[in-house]
């Protein structure tokens, strides 16, 4: 109380000043003292960062190794980035990530939207279930990542039971982390378990935003509810949807956490994500000037994707 | 942003149609919780009782989850077990019924305490040095003032293998590796970008008026900040670091790459508690469930900010 | 009060900076993600090889655009 009736006296006198000698009194030492207020925050950034970065960019024009340090490092040029991007394999990794990038957030989009939607409905308790929901997206994603390969456990597995259970077939009988073609999916599914809730809510602020009048007006108009939602509930909430989807994109475009827990990569190759391959070569083959120049390749895409995601934070924010 | 009336006043959803929404969201609700609620459960069950089939969902309680996740333990013949004394503790009293003897504590405690550290370091440092930047971004002209709050972002978005290869062998140069500074150092550069634009947020929402009033009384512009802006901004800097507390608790890649023994957080040994035979299910249960508990208390206490958190600040319901 | 300039020069420098600077990052958007979706798309190798070189001249180009003011 006392804080507040204080700035509220302090408020009024502001308004009796003349703006002249406020001026005079700021201009003293703000210069300074944004300086002073930034440049921490810069410096440490250079240092843990751009420093790091820079050194990326230069490793990757070498065969320099991390665990060889002491053979002459020689300049390879961009002998590097040629392999990579010729590599066939490399080439099939990222189309392992596509196939996690893609469904993941169409699955998350989907469901996040239509959960949104609903409890836009304002039921009783919505408040309470909306936390609840909000969980998952909260853990941590290696933990994450563990608990949900004790749930895929063949025989054991509280997933092969329910599937088993509504499938008639044996939980057994299907392996989902250790099959070629089921493996790819459950990844999918413990990411889309996780963060669908993230969508729901940028969703659900989307469709808050929505002006009543509209509504209002549509209804004074006679439009249908089907029509209402194709041209007044989608278009107007599409800039958060796309700020979601943005976001998600890059996220899972560089997973890592969640998949090496749940697969790390395999069988053989089939859930390699981009971030798999990056860490078996820079991590376990220690080709570190290799790896740098892979890392630069998904650097600067995320980076590329970064631009466009703040600009539609941009367009969110000014609604 | 619409702020007073989100209700749609004359097209109010129907009885039918909130019943119906209702219904679908509390079942996705339950089946969401499911796998949370069964790592919970599976917690307090016996190994026998964690992988039999079909699952088990009623079963009797038992601790030797977690004193498996707390203890290392070690196989004994009857005889010797027999020669010992009266069993101490509990745990002690479980391992005997198992032929084996508590050899000693295991890992966790120290993996926990060194999560806690880096987390509450990293958290300190990050809100301190995000404070101080927002509110110069937010009140002060700074050249290139978007491209710094771009290229602040940024560095969040960075792939973390990427980054963690040159930190690899910076940190290996100058002897930060497997150190906490070292961790604390790095979840901090991470944290101090989502800091600086989540209090840029909050602090743009106090009125410059209250500061400028405070200096035409006689303080100097770093009194005004301290005195009247940070006493308003307290909801923004709790929010802010609880979000930098969770994302240093839970993070993975760089403490797995980067760290071995000596700094390992929490994340990257509960995933390697082995058992005999195999991963011991209850004791990575009862170590998830310790570890993800403050989690859960966190998000309730964050639901309010948890759309300013994720949008960096952009959104702000 | 405000140090910054005032508002309604604000709003004109924006919408200025709007018409100028929209198509141009908007191309500038789009062969960012043509190269995304180059990176990642299954069909063709030769593609696959030129995505980075395409995402790379993406990301400079809008870099640049955004900086172009009045």
């Amino acid at each position: 109380m006392n804080e507040l009736s204080a700035s509220s006296r302090i408020t009024y006198r502001a308004v009796m000043v003349r703006p002249g000698v406020a001026r005079r009194i700021r201009g003293l030492s703000d210069r300074t003292l944004a300086w002073l207020f930034i440049t921490p925050t810069i410096v440490l950034l250079l240092a843990i960062n751009i420093f790091p970065l820079l050194w990326t960019i230069y490793l990757s024009f070498t065969n320099y190794r991390a665990n060889r340090a002491n053979v002459p490092t020689i300049w390879l040029g961009a002998d590097w980035y040629q392999s990579i991007l010729t590599d066939p394999d490399i080439w099939a990794a990222m189309q392992v990530t596509a196939h996690f990038v893609i469904w993941t957030v169409v699955i998350e989009t989907v469901l996040g939207f239509g959960l949104a939607y609903l409890i836009d409905k304002k039921f009783r308790g919505h408040g309470m279930w909306t936390t609840i929901i909000l969980l998952p997206m909260m853990l941590s994603p290696a933990v994450v990542g563990n608990f949900w390969t004790f749930l895929y456990q063949p025989q054991i597995g509280l997933f092969n039971y329910v599937v088993a259970f509504f499938t008639g077939r044996a939980a057994s009988s299907f392996q989902m982390l250790g099959d070629v073609t089921l493996s790819p999916w459950a990844i999918v599914i413990v990411d889309a378990w996780m963060w669908t809730p993230y969508v729901m809510l940028i969703c659900l602020a989307g469709l808050r935003s929505i002006p009543d009048y509209i509504y209002e007006a549509a209804e004074v108009d006679r439009a249908s509810k089907w029509r209402q939602f194709w041209s007044i509930t989608l278009p107007m909430a599409l800039p958060f949807i796309m700020l979601a989807v943005l976001f998600r994109g890059i996220e899972n475009f560089k997973m890592f956490d969640m998949v090496n827990l749940l697969t790390g990569g395999g069988p053989g190759s089939t859930t390699e994500v981009a971030s798999i391959t990056l860490k078996r070569a820079a991590f376990e083959s220690w080709r570190t000037g290799y790896s740098s120049a892979f890392a630069i390749i998904l650097f600067v895409t995320v980076f590329g994707l970064a631009n466009i995601y703040v600009k539609a934070l941009n367009k969110v924010k000014s609604r | 942003m619409t702020s007073a009336t989100t209700a749609h006043s004359v097209v109010e959803p129907s009885t039918t149609t909130r019943r119906f929404a209702g219904t679908l969201v509390v079942l996705y609700a339950i089946i969401t919780m499911i796998p949370l609620v069964w790592i919970m459960l599976t917690a307090f069950k016996s190994p026998d009782d964690a992988i039999s089939y079909p699952p088990k969902v009623m079963f009797k309680p038992s601790l030797e989850g977690f004193c498996n996740l707390f203890t290392t333990r070690s196989r004994q013949t009857p005889e010797f077990i027999r020669s010992l004394g009266p069993p101490q503790g509990l745990c002690d009293d479980i391992a005997r019924s198992r032929n084996m003897v508590v050899a000693g504590p295991s890992n966790y405690v120290p993996r926990f305490v060194n999560s806690l550290i880096i987390a509450f370091g990293s958290t300190v440092l990050a809100v301190a040095l995000g404070t101080l930047s927002a509110y110069g971004f937010s009140r002060f002209r700074v050249p290139l003032k978007d491209d710094l709050l771009f290229f602040i972002l940024s560095t969040r978005m960075m792939p973390p293998i990427a980054v963690a290869i040159p930190i690899y062998l910076m940190y290996r140069t100058i002897g930060l590796s497997d150190t906490r500074l070292g961790m604390i150092l790095l979840y901090t550069s991470v944290n101090v970008s989502l800091a600086v634009w989540l209090l840029k947020g909050f602090i743009d929402e106090i009125p410059r008026e209250y500061e400028e009033a405070a200096m035409i009384d006689g303080y100097t512009r770093f009194q005004a900040f301290v005195k009247v802006v940070l006493p308003q901004a307290t909801t923004g800097i709790a929010a802010t670091a609880i979000f930098c507390l969770i994302f240093a608790w839970n993070e993975y890649a760089f403490a797995v790459l980067l760290t071995s023994g000596n700094a390992q957080t929490a994340p990257p040994f509960i995933p390697i508690i082995i058992g005999e035979g195999g991963q011991d299910w209850p004791a990575v249960a009862a170590g998830t469930t310790l570890f993800l508990v403050p989690i859960v208390v966190f998000t309730v206490l964050l639901r309010k900010h948890l759309l300013r958190g994720i949008t960096f600040g952009a959104v702000r319901k | 009060m405000s140090i910054d300039a005032t508002p309604s020069i604000a709003r004109r420098g924006l919408a200025d900076r709007l018409l100028r600077r929209g198509p141009l990052e908007a191309i500038a958007t789009t062969i960012i993600a043509v190269g995304v979706v180059m990176l990642m798309q299954p069909l063709s190798l030769t593609l696959y090889s030129w995505s980075f070189a395409t995402t790379l001249f993406g990301t400079v180009m809008f870099t640049i655009v955004s900086k172009v003011r009045e």
